[in-house]
């Protein structure tokens, strides 16, 4: 319970810290928000001096920064010079579109990935593996943005996939088996390329730790001892490579939001990628640090996770501890 | 008396007998052509009789450790044959090949790898009984797993521990424990002892072969150690470049003209074609 407290501490204080980093580096990013307003001849330098100085941004960094801390607390994160409200409202729903994507997609590539990667170890220099080799090299070499374009290309030439959003216009509701039927199809493609990136990172993974575990003495004489291939598989040598895989897991969860980013830009997929690319381009500076701060938190939860799903599953951690 | 059981033990048929056992690597290069093959074993041929103690000396890198291998299936020899009470094991199908595991056991050098770290004493114990279904309840399981600790001299208090809470003494212990939990007919004793202090060595020697001596078991203990082996072995067999290049019997080794002082090693001779294995005294 202590171990789980401190590392909640130590979460906190990461975050804060990133906070504090992110929002000095923003700020000392040239230019701001009301630049594209100075080359405008119909709005006088007064005017855009007056707006700066409505949106606090004459301000000192200390003074910034705590009304953004203050606003955070609040659940606003700051507000949005581009849309006009509290960035809180601009963020959570297409956080939760982001979530579903990302989440779904990371499922999905661990249900396959877990079961193809075992199989390659236990076929090791076999053709299961090499076959699997080949595959998983093909996919790592090919960029995720690629395969999103060339999903796209698939789904305009067939008309078999929607090529963007995440209903159709004249959809029912999300609770109705229609409405369901309707996201899952809007789906499908922003997943598959979320999956083709995803898998062969973790098939590496697994099989590595899969092959030294199997390569264990520990398993050699369990082997010698007459225990079924199956029962090595899943009683001793996969909880000895979970180690590896679990903090892999965590990392993945921390990378949920960014992971989806590029894919949700090609797919317009209405998540946190088009949102935060736009913000970027217009520097919205507090709903890019509200995006950071949750990639941030997310990065800390899935370690914390990570850490936690150790310390139940090894029981030499729990000695250490 | 050992020479007696000996010739006693002879007159039957061999329990463990190997004929032409040969068994190479074939290392290969980045993409999948091979590059060499490595001989770990050439034609080996040697029996083991209920009962018997044979040892397997030589330098490092000999084939000891993989013959062994070999005998419990863990390597799938190149030629040969392995015959365990007349059966072939190298032509066993899957059924009786793990009703042969049962009797045949191997105990590796390093206990500490080679018992699931994971799992406690108490798992690892139970593990082969119930792969083999030897305990019909969970209660008689438990019996015998007291048993296990109580025959090795561990306290059955430690049976929740985890391995890497043991001493590496203790874990041997365990290692031992884990093997004897079939009753097996023929134990495999690969350096078992090697990587464990004088004392303990004496203790576990002594135990292994109280056992034997009450079970009519047979080993095959492999060491580097010429000393220890002419304490425990009726014949030792000297293996070198992955062959058998010479054997002594138990009155052989103790020749007034051969004293092995403690520690006695022997030194790896190269190609083991000449059968010469040189004798090296650590005492020098």
């Amino acid at each position: 319970m202590w171990r789980f407290a401190r590392r909640t501490v130590y979460g906190i204080l990461i975050v804060a810290t990133v906070s504090v980093f992110t929002f000095v580096l923003l700020s000392a990013a040239p230019g701001n928000f009301f630049d594209e307003l100075r080359l405008n001849p119909q709005i006088s330098p007064e005017t855009v001096k007056a707006l700066a100085i409505q949106y606090g941004l004459d301000r000192p960094l200390p003074v910034r920064y705590e009304h953004w801390i203050m606003s955070a607390a609040r659940g606003e994160f700051g507000y949005s010079l581009s849309y006009r409200c509290a960035v809180g409202s601009l963020l959570w729903w297409r956080a939760r579109n982001t979530l579903l994507l990302a989440g779904l997609a990371t499922l999905l590539a661990w249900a396959i990935a877990v079961p193809w990667g075992v199989l390659e170890a236990l076929h090791r220099g076999g053709w299961v593996d090499r076959v699997g080799g080949i595959a998983t090299t093909i996919l790592i070499t090919i960029p995720e943005v690629l395969i999103a374009l060339l999903l796209l290309l698939f789904a305009a030439r067939t008309g078999w996939f929607p090529t963007g959003g995440m209903a159709a216009a004249n959809s029912a509701s999300g609770a109705s088996l229609k409405g369901f039927w309707d996201l899952a199809v809007h789906l499908t493609l922003p997943v598959a390329a979320l999956v083709a990136g995803l898998t062969p990172v973790l098939v590496r993974h697994v099989r590595t730790a899969m092959v030294a575990a199997l390569n264990s003495p520990f398993v050699d004489a369990a082997r010698g001892h007459g225990i079924p291939k199956w029962r090595l598989v899943y009683r001793h040598a996969f909880p000895v490579a979970a180690n590896a895989l679990i903090s892999f897991l965590g990392f993945s969860i921390g990378a949920l939001l960014s992971m989806s980013l590029l894919v949700e830009i090609v797919l317009s997929w209405p998540g946190l990628g088009p949102l935060v690319l736009e913000a970027i381009l217009a520097r919205d500076v507090h709903v890019v640090m509200a995006v950071v701060m949750l990639s941030s938190v997310f990065l800390v939860t899935g370690n914390l996770l990570a850490d936690t799903l150790l310390y139940c599953s090894d029981p030499r951690i729990r000695a250490i501890a | 008396m050992a020479a007696d059981c000996k010739s006693e033990a002879m007159a039957t048929p061999p329990i463990l007998e190997v004929r032409g056992l040969t068994l190479s690597y074939a290392t290969r290069r980045l993409f999948g052509a091979p590059r060499a093959t490595v001989v770990a074993l050439q034609d080996i041929s040697l029996e083991l009789y209920e009962g018997q103690t044979l040892a397997l000396v030589g330098p490092s890198g000999s084939g000891k450790s993989s013959l062994a291998r070999c005998l419990v299936r863990l390597e799938q020899p190149r030629s040969g044959q392995i015959f365990y009470q007349g059966r072939n094991v190298l032509e066993m199908n899957r059924k009786t090949l793990k009703s042969t595991r049962r009797e045949i056991q191997l105990i590796f050098q390093d206990s500490a790898s080679a018992l699931n770290s994971l799992l406690t004493i108490e798992q690892i114990l139970a593990e082969p009984l119930v792969i083999h279904k030897v305990c019909p309840n969970s209660s008689e399981m438990a019996v015998r797993v007291r048993q296990l600790m109580d025959q090795v001299g561990l306290p059955q208090k430690w049976l929740s521990r985890r391995p890497l809470e043991l001493s590496g003494g203790q874990r041997q212990r365990a290692a031992i424990a884990r093997s004897l939990a079939l009753r097996p007919k023929v134990l495999l004793l690969d350096e078992a002892l090697s990587s464990l202090d004088l004392s303990t060595q004496g203790q576990i020697g002594n135990l292994l072969l109280d056992l034997r001596a009450r079970h009519s078991m047979a080993y095959l203990w492999i060491t580097h150690d010429l000393r220890f082996a002419s304490l425990v072995a009726d014949q030792v067999a000297v293996m070198d470049g992955g062959r058998i290049v010479r054997r002594v019997s138990h009155s052989e080794l103790f020749t007034p003209t051969q004293q092995l002082g403690p520690g006695t090693l022997l030194s790896p001779s190269g190609s083991g074609e000449t059968g010469d294995v040189s004798l090296v005294s650590l005492d020098k």
